[in-house]
């Protein structure tokens, strides 16, 4: 089984003035090919500055990270922006779609960055709605769809460019129970047929539904292998 | 991401927000439609008075007394012009079809209860031929006129129409200061050159001039105001500038410099060319000014786009977007609406030219240099004020950007 993302000894420090805060104090942690995995932890452990470097929006203050083989930490804008590009695919809380743009539109994007030619970029947006169950969505605009059609686009945005890992930030944290249901099903599909995922969750019930828990805590991993099954334990104690 | 989708985006974007963009174009309209206008104007006064200066008569020169370098003279005091030295060009130099030796003042002239202080020309029969006048009405100065000194008066269309308001003016008598004339011809109207009425002029002999109105002021001759010389042809201009100068020199004894100078049609325009260039890049630079007022229109907007839109920068960052990316979003939005705001601009401008054209003596001239020039400016003022707002957009930190609300 091959890894997708390595990090080793990551450490993030953000300087507020005089405050120096340690957001990430030492990380070590392994994704390997087709995982299902989610970050879980309270405010302020670290989990959201762990998703940002993980999805090279962020570089550690130190350490190693290694995502598909490339060390990715010392990589220049530019380079990462790249492998943002190729190598990962973003579903937010917000779904931060153009609302000017219509889903099939959005869900091009990543491939007009990519350098994709047009008809490859339609065909592939198309599939990847249909993928999403959007098919018939095809022409209307963000507005016009409801939050966890939204969402689906968003999913669908973020597999287009057929990453290694697909990255999920609360992704159904704006969504109501049924809707939530809907999209993590469509999460479970994706890692069914081989997509490794890792999903940052506050929600118990969110994280049940992926087959490994990585519990943060002061910015350190305090359990790196949880069964879903423990999460409600770990939660009380 | 190359230009064809950026610039599909940017009419996505701009398309999205219509009153803003539209608005936003408005500050580039404006300033390129009277840069337009202003020069389109400029131009057309520069061609009337170029028209003006053509229907003086067809291959003029004019000779007139004094020359810069004369008034510094000390030894030789510098001369007059007068008749003799006409006389002279009329017979001895062959480019010369046509002279006429003008004296002209100011002078009170009355009929019947009114009173008009108006230009009192004197002049010799051929004063019609070079200077292109027709009769309307009677006759013009004749040679027994000039043999006799006779007191006879040509009016101009516009002296005529002020005293006898529709009447024949013929065998009436005029007073041009306190001395009594007979009107023996009216002329037809020329309208106006450079802003003065050539209409609104008297005719006398030239002799009668010198005797009763003027007085001889001269020891050497009867002194003139001006010569008026037509060439016989205009390729012949020249040769009569230069023969007519070395005749003049060889009359007045002159070893150093000229006390005389001689001004073809050619010099005076480009003297009135430079004048209305002058004025037509002062009205440019005025216009202008809206121009870049327009572009800090521009700039302003793009400043609201980018922290509006730090969502959507944040977001197309996350999914692959380099800061080049972001870079060329912005600016090919910016320059997009200044050099839409450029092309609408320049039809309105061109627009106003022919209106005013249409109201006025000046002639519609839509340059075409003028547009390019509009339309690079306003692209570049685009470029320009689009920078600083596509920078601040490319910096933006894809987590913050994402995480603003």
């Amino acid at each position: 089984m091959s890894t997708i993302v390595q990090l080793q000894s990551i450490t993030k420090v953000y300087g507020i003035g005089d405050i120096i805060v340690n957001a990430l104090a030492g990380v070590d942690l392994t994704v390997n090919a087709g995982e299902y995995c989610s970050i879980m932890g309270a405010s302020g452990s670290g989990k959201s500055t762990m998703m940002n470097i993980i999805g090279c929006l962020d570089r550690p203050t130190a350490g190693r990270y290694y995502l598909d083989g490339i060390e990715v930490d010392t990589l220049p804008d530019n380079e990462l922006a790249r492998i943002r590009n190729q190598k990962l695919g973003f579903v937010f809380q917000q779904f931060h779609l153009l609302s000017q743009l219509t889903a099939w539109e959005n869900v091009m994007l990543p491939m007009i960055y990519a350098g994709v030619p047009v008809q490859e970029r339609r065909d592939r947006a198309r599939e990847a709605l249909v993928r999403v169950g959007l098919e018939q969505r095809l022409q209307n605009k963000p507005t016009q769809l409801s939050g966890g059609q939204q969402q689906r686009v968003a999913i669908a945005r973020a597999i287009v460019n057929r990453p290694v890992v697909l990255l999920a930030d609360e992704p159904t944290g704006a969504l109501d129970s049924t809707t939530t249901e809907e999209i993590l099903d469509i999460f479970g599909e994706l890692n069914a047929s081989g997509m490794t995922v890792v999903m940052v969750t506050h929600e118990a019930d969110v994280a049940r539904r992926t087959r490994r828990v990585i519990w943060f805590k002061d910015g350190q991993v305090l359990e790196s292998n949880l069964s879903p099954k423990d999460v409600a334990l770990v939660n009380a104690g | 991401m190359d230009w064809l989708e950026s610039g599909n985006m940017a009419v996505k974007t701009l398309t999205s927000n219509k009153l803003r963009t539209g608005l936003t174009m408005l500050g580039m309209i404006i300033g390129n439609a009277s840069v337009i206008a202003m020069i389109g104007i400029g131009q057309g006064a520069q061609k009337l008075a170029s028209e003006q200066f053509e229907s003086l008569g067809p291959n003029v020169l004019f000779v007139t007394p004094g020359s810069p370098g004369a008034r510094q003279r000390t030894t030789f005091l510098p001369r007059n012009l007068v008749w003799d030295d006409a006389k002279a060009i009329a017979a001895q130099v062959p480019s010369v079809a046509s002279v006429a030796p003008q004296r002209q003042s100011q002078f009170s002239v009355t009929y019947g209860g009114k009173n008009r202080t108006t230009l009192v020309m004197g002049t010799t029969p051929e004063f019609l031929i070079v200077r292109d006048f027709d009769v309307a009405k009677g006759r013009f100065i004749n040679n027994v006129d000039l043999e006799r000194n006779t007191r006879v008066a040509i009016l101009g269309s516009e002296v005529a129409e002020q005293f006898f308001e529709g009447k024949d003016p013929i065998g009436s008598k005029i007073r041009i200061r306190n001395t009594s004339f007979e009107v023996v011809g009216v002329l037809q109207a020329k309208g106006s050159f450079l802003g003065s009425n050539q209409d609104d002029a008297v005719y006398v002999p030239l002799t009668t001039t010198a005797t009763l109105l003027t007085g001889r002021t001269s020891p050497f001759g009867l002194d003139l105001s001006f010569i008026s010389v037509s060439a016989v042809n205009e390729a012949s201009i020249p040769a009569a500038e230069f023969q007519i100068t070395n005749l003049i020199r060889r009359r007045h004894k002159i070893i150093t410099e000229d006390d005389f100078t001689v001004q073809t049609q050619k010099d005076i325009l480009r003297i009135v060319g430079t004048i209305t260039g002058g004025l037509t890049a002062l009205l440019a630079a005025i216009a202008a000014v809206s121009l870049l007022v327009g572009g800090i229109g521009i700039m302003n907007i793009m400043l609201v786009s980018v922290s509006e839109r730090t969502q959507e920068i944040g977001l197309r960052k996350a999914i692959g977007a380099s800061e080049q990316d972001i870079l060329m979003q912005f600016m090919i939005e910016a320059v997009m609406l200044s050099a839409a705001g450029g092309i609408i601009g320049t039809g309105v401008g061109i627009g106003g030219i022919l209106l005013v054209a249409a109201f006025s003596p000046l002639q519609a001239v839509v340059s075409p240099v003028a547009i390019t020039l509009a339309v690079t400016v306003s692209g570049t003022i685009g470029l320009v004020f689009g920078v600083f707002p596509a920078r601040q957009a490319a910096r933006l930190d894809p987590i913050v950007a994402l995480r603003s609300a």
